[in-house]
């Protein structure tokens, strides 16, 4: 498996099969004199910002606490959760115990109030 | 039995579909100002928009994901960012013409102003965008659209001498005002390939839930669609050539090319004019916004579908109608409907080469298209075609200073 050809920006699905976003970043461990260890893999808006630009990781993270949607963000999964196949990434979680349903959820819930339903 | 009435469906909706503010806009202008003369740029956009929409189709058949989502699994985020933002804002500028096409079509019929028309008529786009299934825009709206075909009858009914329009197929020297012809020429390229067509295509058919078994249909409705739409600007433009030429009238806004119905359909030739610009804009405005909602849901992996509960794909839903809103704040500044949709067109252009350039790649990938990659003549043409448009966008700007008016 090569990390940014078959994970990085790779769909992501649930065990249930339901989307939680995309591969947004992997997190690794700098070990003295060993090779790097992958420690998990991160979704959300946060860490996508964050590669695009420090500063603007740092300026969605505020967003995303200013509008209360940071609970349990930014998502990691443990690498060893992880299976890859065609270019599309599984993760042994359920999407409702990490946060990567907080903003549809919060956006839901306002379309509700917004159409009365 | 059910795939061939499918194709059908499919070529008689682009037909229906292919006429929109652009298209028209700059098709009257090149013939009241030229004549049969830029007769040759429509065919050469048409093939330039068939080859790509193939190709788009082609990769989501195969792959199950549209251009968008298939640039960020092979060019990262970066990328993928980079092109959203600059598929957003050309969305935005289509989008704020189209609906003023719209508007102008129903100021045509009423008399009332267009602008008063604008909260209307994205109301009713917002309405479509939110009640409606993705056959019922594509199909419904693309069905709708056959009342375009109206151009055509009246090209046939004005019998435009065919050496003349045989003459005008091939590419010739303007015998006046150079710049403004290249401007035209260009604008035409840039009105018929829409980059948001590429992932609107894709979209569909991954909607449609497309397999290697589809890739026969899909050559058919991308060519034979696609061409014949392109039938209904060749016509717009033959009637704006024998109508509006003799008189003189230079199109520096649709209301100015509304009588070029007029000699064949007297008085019902205003209203059908501005029926078919106001259907043809109404339904390229609902396609745009929704493309809006596909390109960020697909690039950030938010669930989507137009055949979805609004309240389930809420992101995507919500992206759609921000640009929807967006359009109408952009569109109630009160500017000149055909002036948004040249300076569209005209940034088609310059960002097409950045647009096409990862689908040459995606093409030649066999994690995307497996054994369909593109041939040696699949890829010289789209090398082309990236090429030609780099050209096109380095000379655009200028021409649009100079020959723009």
């Amino acid at each position: 498996m090569e990390l940014v050809r078959d994970v990085l920006d790779k769909l992501v699905v649930d065990r249930h099969g339901h989307a939680m976003g995309r591969i947004d970043a992997i997190v690794l461990e700098w070990r003295d004199g060993a090779a790097p260890l992958v420690r998990s893999v991160a979704i959300g808006p946060v860490p996508l910002a964050h590669r695009l630009h420090p500063r603007l990781g740092y300026l969605v993270g505020r967003l995303e606490r200013w509008l209360e949607l940071s609970e349990r963000r930014p998502i990691q999964v443990p690498f060893s959760k992880v299976d890859v196949k065609e270019m599309r990434v599984m993760v042994n979680v359920t999407a409702g115990e990490t946060g990567s349903n907080n903003v549809e959820l919060a956006l839901r819930a306002f379309l509700r109030r917004l159409t009365w339903k | 039995m059910k795939r061939i009435a499918n194709v059908i469906l499919g070529v008689v909706t682009s037909i229906g579909g292919f006429a929109e503010a652009g298209s028209l806009s700059t098709s009257l202008q090149a013939g009241a100002e030229f004549g049969f003369a830029l007769l040759w740029t429509i065919p050469l956009a048409a093939l330039m928009l068939a080859m790509l929409l193939e190709m788009s189709g082609r990769l989501s058949a195969l792959s199950g994901r549209t251009y968008a989502a298939a640039v960020r699994d092979r060019f990262g985020a970066h990328v993928q960012c980079g092109m959203l933002v600059v598929e957003l804002l050309l969305d935005l500028l289509l989008l704020t013409a189209e609906l003023g096409g719209v508007a102008v079509a129903v100021e045509l019929v009423t008399g009332v102003a267009f602008h008063w028309w604008l909260v209307p008529v994205a109301i009713a786009a917002g309405m479509l965008l939110w009640l409606g299934t993705f056959a019922v825009i594509e199909d419904g709206l693309g069905l709708l659209g056959l009342v375009t075909l109206v151009f055509a009858v009246v090209a046939w009914r004005l019998h435009p001498a065919m050496p003349q329009i045989a003459a005008g197929l091939l590419p010739s020297k303007p015998t006046h005002d150079a710049a403004s012809y290249a401007f035209i020429a260009v604008s035409i390229v840039g009105a018929t390939v829409s980059p948001y067509l590429l992932n609107f295509y894709a979209s569909g058919a991954v909607e449609e839930e497309w397999t290697e078994r589809d890739l026969w249909s899909n050559r058919i409705t991308s060519f034979a669609g696609i061409g014949f739409g392109a039938l209904v600007s060749v016509a717009a433009l033959v009637c704006a050539a024998l109508v509006l030429a003799p008189q003189h009238v230079k199109v520096d806004s649709l209301e100015q090319a509304a009588s070029v119905l007029n000699p064949i359909l007297h008085s019902w030739g205003v209203p059908l004019f501005a029926l078919a610009l106001g259907i043809g804009c109404f339904g390229a405005a609902v396609e745009i916004a929704l493309n809006a909602g596909y390109v960020a849901a697909q690039g950030f992996g938010w669930t989507w579908g137009a055949n979805k509960h609004r309240l389930e794909t809420a992101r995507f839903s919500v992206a759609m109608t921000l640009m929807l809103i967006a359009g109408l704040i952009v569109a109630a500044f009160g500017f000149n409907p055909m002036r948004v949709t040249l300076i569209s067109v005209g940034i088609a252009v310059i960002f097409m080469p950045i647009v096409v350039l990862p689908l040459l790649v995606l093409m030649n990938d066999d994690r995307f298209v497996k054994s369909h990659r593109n041939g040696p003549i699949g890829n010289a043409a789209l090398a082309l075609l990236v090429i030609l448009g780099a050209l096109l966008a380095v000379v655009v700007v200028p021409l649009q200073v100079i020959g723009g008016g």
